[in-house]
């Protein structure tokens, strides 16, 4: 068996701004030709997450390798090729003149028509880069990304500003990258974007890791729902504390909240209780929520 | 990095408004101050008429207008839209984006100098020898290298709204000061003593001496010195930060 270092390795990663700590002692490791998706709400601490894997922001404890180097030797290699959330471009110039520079640049460059047409920005080569849509710049910074023959691929939110057709093509390319044996790594606050393209998940919550599995385990575990409903008298928690798959309960006044892994078995053995719930709801969790919950339940399990 | 400096390159000789404001503009000003002047009457202490006088002090200006306007407010920028994180995503070393800058800048400043002797010896007879012509546009342009370290500085040192007004600020406060709108011999004592020490002055002081046929005065070339290294070492100080800082 050969030793290859691994795509990507944190090891004990830590980077705070001032108080905040974005990135809390994070360690994962990337292997080579996986599709990752790092998930997270807005705040998780993705953008730092990468800029700490490019070699842009420097960590305040802990270390980070790309292919066993530094990520200023692994880019200088040519081994990355990324696109920045916040990735402006070089405004006043064409889209194939960009487009060239980043295959100038690149050690293992396409061919600049190859790119062009790869990322979809064909018919608008010559059109100047400060007059594109958010879509097409955000094309163009595919293109960027994607202007050599890299090993590893990262994409911070890379759909945002594009509409539905155009993101649905820009994954089918972002697959086809990920056929030819790539690594491919992408930031999203999407559970459907993630469950569609990756075949790896990390939940990225307040810097820290919460869970790493396929989009599937991830799915399951955020998959908890919510039921609420009213009930008349005098309210006794207790029976309703031992109904199946419940995770979380909430009573006050007359109004029963509850979170559970199986609302349809819950709210099943909740009439079996013989009690008669008014104002039912049942609503699946936002993925602000699902953090939370995967949250509790990871902290349950600790104490 | 050649690929860069290209496109930089390009885009500089693209900009219209740009090239009008900073090729045209000092050939335009140097007529309107030289164009009434009596051609024999000399400045004071300096042997040379007016437009001669002139004609280096709206050539320097020129050049400084080139370098220093173009790259502060395009780096600060440029940091701002992520475009500089875009780059350090390539290949390119970090001295490389500065240097396509500043290559972008003397593309600019090469025709600023030339149109101003050409509309000074055709429109003003202004007449030196070939060697005094070539020594003029080399130590111009090279001494603009001074100011454009200065204008990448401003645009790692300021950003969104400030970068303008204060390279705004520098922009005439150096033009005015160093003399190049007006000799510094028609200030007060007290003026002339703080112009003395201004870098646009014993930039433009270089020229003169080379019309005047003279070797350059040893504490202008220091002058001048001194603010290239305090200006380069700013920028490079201030480009570190701002790397760290991403």
């Amino acid at each position: 068996m050969t030793t290859t270092a691994p795509v990507v390795a944190f090891d004990q990663v830590s980077k705070a701004y001032g108080e905040v700590r974005a990135v809390d002692g994070l360690t994962l490791t990337l292997h080579p030709g996986e599709t990752v998706a790092l998930l997270g709400p807005n705040g998780a601490g993705k953008s730092t997450t990468l800029d700490l894997l490019l070699g842009l922001k420097a960590a305040d404890n802990g270390s980070v390798g790309l292919f066993g180097a530094t990520p200023r030797e692994a880019i200088v290699g040519g081994r990355v090729g990324a696109m920045l959330q916040t990735g402006g471009l070089m405004d006043e110039v064409t889209v194939a003149e960009l487009v060239r520079l980043a295959c100038d640049l690149h050690p293992r460059p396409y061919r600049v028509s190859e790119v062009l047409a790869r990322a979809g920005v064909a018919q608008i080569a010559d059109r100047k880069v400060n007059k594109l849509s958010g879509g097409q710049a955000q094309r163009v910074r595919f293109a960027l990304a994607t202007a050599g023959d890299s090993d590893l691929i990262v994409l911070d939110e890379p759909t945002t500003g594009m509409d539905v057709t155009t993101r649905q093509a820009f994954w089918a390319t972002m697959r086809e990258q990920a056929d030819q044996g790539r690594t491919v790594l992408f930031a999203t606050h999407y559970l459907e974007e993630a469950d569609a393209v990756a075949d790896r998940v990390l939940v990225l919550h307040r810097g820290r890791l919460l869970a790493d599995g396929t989009a599937a385990e991830i799915k399951a575990k955020a998959g908890a729902r919510r039921v609420s409903f009213d009930l008349e008298g005098t309210i006794d928690e207790t029976p309703l504390r031992e109904l199946p798959f419940l995770t979380t309960i909430d009573v006050s006044g007359q109004t029963v909240r509850i979170q559970s892994s199986d609302a349809d078995a819950t709210v099943h053995a909740l009439y079996g209780l013989g009690l008669y719930p008014r104002n039912l709801e049942v609503a699946g969790l936002g993925l602000e929520q699902a953090f939370v919950a995967i949250t509790a339940a990871e902290e349950a399990k600790q104490s | 990095m050649n690929s860069l400096i290209k496109l930089e390159l390009t885009r500089a000789l693209r900009n219209r408004k740009f090239l009008f404001f900073s090729v045209i503009y000092p050939s335009v000003l140097f007529l309107l101050i030289a164009g009434t002047a009596d051609a024999t009457t000399e400045i004071d202490g300096t042997g040379l008429t007016l437009p001669t006088y002139m004609m280096v002090s709206m050539a320097s200006f020129g050049a400084l207008t080139a370098v220093l306007m173009g790259n502060s407010e395009r780096i600060a920028k440029e940091r701002e839209s992520g475009w500089v994180r875009q780059l350090r995503l390539t290949t390119l070393p970090g001295r490389g984006y500065v240097l396509a800058k500043t290559a972008g800048a003397a593309v600019v400043s090469l025709p600023s100098i030339v149109v101003v002797f050409t509309v000074a010896a055709l429109v003003k007879d202004v007449r030196l020898d070939a060697w005094q012509w070539v020594a003029l546009t080399g130590v111009i342009w090279a001494g603009s290298l001074v100011f454009a370290a200065l204008g990448v500085a401003i645009g790692y040192l300021a950003s969104g709204d400030a970068v303008r007004p204060i390279t705004m600020i520098t922009y005439f406060g150096l033009s005015i000061l160093g003399g190049l709108w007006m000799p510094t011999t028609t200030f007060p004592g007290w003026l002339q003593d703080i112009a003395r020490w201004v870098p646009t002055h014993a930039y433009a002081a270089l020229g003169q001496a080379i019309e005047q046929s003279q070797a350059p005065h040893v504490k202008d070339i220091a002058v001048l010195a001194v603010f290239f290294a305090l200006f380069t070492g700013g920028a490079a100080w201030l480009y570190r930060k701002d790397t760290l800082k991403a």
